[in-house]
């Protein structure tokens, strides 16, 4: 098929009027042959067939067509015209409720629609003011039963009563970590992991099963089939804080989660829901709040005071008498100069050296230092 | 209804509702029915009242002068927004000044259409977006036509009023369809009209309710389109969501929509299609600096077309002017 177009001829017309046809409409022209006069504000044009073909003419005479879009369209015989012409009329023909349907797929955005797939929602069912977004999607999964279809929430292990039975926050990576810090630890036990992320439904970590979303955090303490929460999530110290004001709000306590091979020094004072990795040092008489996550091989030098929800890469130190805000998050090897204040809320760049103090809600950056690979020198040349 | 049919109605409409309305412009008669087919028709409508006219802008726009001042509402086309240069001693020096000079004992409404903008390869003459040289002229209106504001409504009540106004109508927009905000939506957006006491409206627009909006978008005839569309395209693949503010009247400026959306979004990004610096963005820029300094999450952004003239190549003419991917690339920093 080819579409025969009104030229541009000029700037001022916008439309052109279709004042004659050469060429009666589904007959055949010969390529070269006048098909068609068109007249512009400025000109009388004849158009020309440029190949042989069946004309299908789209604009009858007197009518305007754009500049540019096609007055007609040639086919090479008459049977690709019939089906040209049977093809529009089905498209003319489609319901409207198809069309309906089709639109409301359209109003979701590209996340939401794999949100819904993945979470087997049928957008039809989701109301939105405007387009349908990813919290709309998962807002209907909340109250959809259907949602959890895909991965049912496992149940609680009963926990060994003598030990404290913990439920886990979290089911990403953090959980890992504390998972192996539990393995060592005598007195404590995971009795499951909780996570908002309905993918994880069903799964286990390390053994302990992943047991449903935060609305299930009540429902276990009630049932005192746990004796404390862990926030496992070390990437977000906002959710770290929302879980454990959300704890804290239905009276659930938080246990302190410590590696054996951490040192906490004499004089410590430590508040609950810590999570401490191997080798962490906690210097003589350091002041620690609530829910805070150290990696591996932090040291806190002696008399830091460090507050709640703060978040920290492996290899952080500082020196003595350090301040540290509320959910602060150190990258990884920040190293801190002594009497030093972080204050709340701020960021710290890896590899940071701090010699001055930190206002609340800053970040701190760094110099970048690159790296630079390139691919090794062919060893047969080299010699 | 193409914007194009629709002020054609528009203007057929005030021709026949009041007498005092007359059309002047080069060329408006049938049966060109002017540069653009806006007029087309008109003639017969009222013959008597659809003056073709010799081409000398400075003599039309003089002539509606004394026209408007007898009593008359003459409403004049200028064929391209580039010769809007050839008025300017009229509108700076006369039609703004005369009820002052005159002890407020004459009016002078002179309305003065003109189709601006580029996109069409037509080159550096008959391209531009000139209204920024008229934005801030004491006693002027500058309207920008747009497809959510109804032309017969925004010359009605233009009408109403006896302020001198020049009105811009981008050319790409005669071929978009009219949408006007309907139930709370215009297409997938919700939109509603703001406006303050005796102003013309703006249109707000947003692809979530607007207090999920990250960015607020200020924009103004075709520019405004395009923003329309990248906004669409940004909520749809990317979740990024902003809140269009379209003005009609562009100066003075009726700033209480964008100070609403920026309370609730933080961050501003305005865009034209005219040249960049001394324009109207950074006019919006430095207001809203004022009134919401320390509570904007980044730098207000402006986004125009570059300082140049605008070749007539398409290819070279797209690197001048404001593109549909400038503007997503900008308005998603800015909602970063």
């Amino acid at each position: 098929m080819t579409p025969v177009s009104v030229p541009w001829t000029d700037v001022n017309s916008e439309v052109a009027v279709v004042s004659a046809w050469h060429v009666p409409d589904r007959s055949m022209v010969r390529g070269g042959e006048a098909l068609v006069d068109v007249e512009t504000s400025k000109a009388l044009l004849e158009v020309e067939a440029e190949v042989d073909g069946f004309v299908l003419q789209l604009v009858p005479a007197g009518g305007e067509v754009s500049v540019g879009e096609p007055v007609a369209l040639l086919f090479d015989d008459e049977a690709s015209m019939v089906a040209h012409l049977e093809s529009r009329a089905k498209e003319a023909d489609v319901p409207r409720e198809t069309r309906e349907g089709v639109a409301d797929e359209s109003r979701a955005t590209a996340k939401a629609r794999a949100r819904a797939h993945e979470l087997g929602i049928d957008l039809a069912s989701v109301t939105a003011a405007g387009l349908i977004t990813v919290r709309d999607v998962e807002a209907a999964a909340g109250s959809s039963p259907s949602a959890t279809a895909p991965s049912e929430p496992g149940s609680p292990l009963p926990g060994d009563a003598a030990t404290q039975r913990l439920l886990l926050i979290g089911a990403g990576l953090g959980a890992t970590q504390v998972a192996d810090i539990l393995a060592e630890t005598p007195g404590q036990t995971a009795i499951g992991i909780i996570d908002d992320d309905p993918a994880f439904w069903g799964r286990d970590v390390r053994g302990i099963p992943v047991i449903g979303g935060s609305e299930q955090i009540a429902t276990l303490w009630e049932r005192s089939a746990m004796d404390a929460v862990v926030v496992t999530i070390s990437t977000s110290v906002t959710a770290r804080s929302r879980f454990r004001e959300l704890c804290g709000a239905a009276g659930i306590p938080l246990a302190n989660v410590i590696d054996l091979r951490a040192k906490v020094a004499s004089g410590v004072r430590m508040g609950l829901g810590n999570v401490i990795c191997a080798f962490v040092q906690l210097g003589t008489e350091c002041q620690i709040g609530d829910n805070n996550f150290f990696s591996a091989y932090n040291s806190f030098e002696h008399h830091n005071v460090l507050g709640s929800d703060i978040s920290t890469g492996p290899g952080c130190m500082t020196s003595g008498e350090v301040h540290i805000g509320d959910r602060v998050r150190l990258g990884m090897a920040v190293m801190v100069e002594p009497k030093i204040t972080i204050g709340a809320d701020s960021v710290v760049a890896s590899g940071s050296v701090i010699v001055r103090s930190v206002p609340p809600s800053h970040a701190v950056k760094t110099k970048v230092i690159t790296t630079v690979v390139v691919p090794m020198r062919d060893p047969g040349s080299g010699s | 209804m193409m914007l194009v049919k629709e002020l054609n109605a528009a203007l057929g409409r005030l021709l026949t509702d009041d007498p005092r309305v007359v059309l002047m412009g080069e060329d408006i008669a049938d049966p060109y029915g002017g540069a653009f087919k806006v007029t087309r028709g008109l003639s017969s409508v009222a013959p008597e009242r659809v003056l073709t006219t010799p081409v000398s802008e400075g003599a039309i726009v003089g002539m509606a002068a004394g026209l408007a001042m007898s009593g008359y509402r003459p409403i004049v086309e200028i064929m391209f927004a580039d010769f809007l240069s050839l008025t300017f001693d009229q509108v700076m020096n006369h039609i703004t000044k005369y009820p002052a000079m005159y002890d407020g004992k004459v009016t002078c409404p002179v309305i003065i259409r003109s189709p601006s903008g580029g996109h069409r390869g037509y080159g550096p003459t008959h391209s531009q977006s000139p209204e920024k040289h008229f934005l801030g002229l004491p006693g002027l209106t500058v309207v920008a036509a747009s497809p959510y504001h109804d032309p017969h409504a925004t010359l009605r009540s233009l009408l109403l009023r006896d302020d001198p106004v020049l009105l811009v109508e981008h050319k790409l927009l005669y071929a978009e369809a009219l949408t006007t905000a309907v139930g709370g939506r215009i297409g997938a957006a919700l939109a509603r009209e703001e406006s303050s006491a005796g102003r013309l409206p703006s249109v707000l627009m947003s692809w979530v309710p607007p207090e999920d909006c990250s960015v607020t978008v200020v924009a103004y005839g075709y520019s405004a389109l395009i923003a329309a569309r990248v906004l669409e395209q940004l909520a749809m693949e990317e979740e990024v969501f902003g809140e269009l503010v379209v003005p009609a009247e562009i100066a003075p400026l009726d700033t209480s929509p964008i100070s609403a959306s920026l309370r609730r979004t933080r961050s501003l990004i305005a865009i034209e299609e005219g040249t960049e610096g001394w324009s109207w963005g950074s006019e919006i820029a430095q207001r809203m600096s004022v009134e919401a300094f320390g509570q904007l999450r980044r730098p207000i952004d402006v986004l125009a077309s570059a300082s140049s003239i605008i070749p007539s190549s398409r290819e070279r003419e797209r690197e001048v002017l404001v593109t549909q991917s400038d503007m997503r690339q900008r308005i998603r920093a800015a909602a970063g």
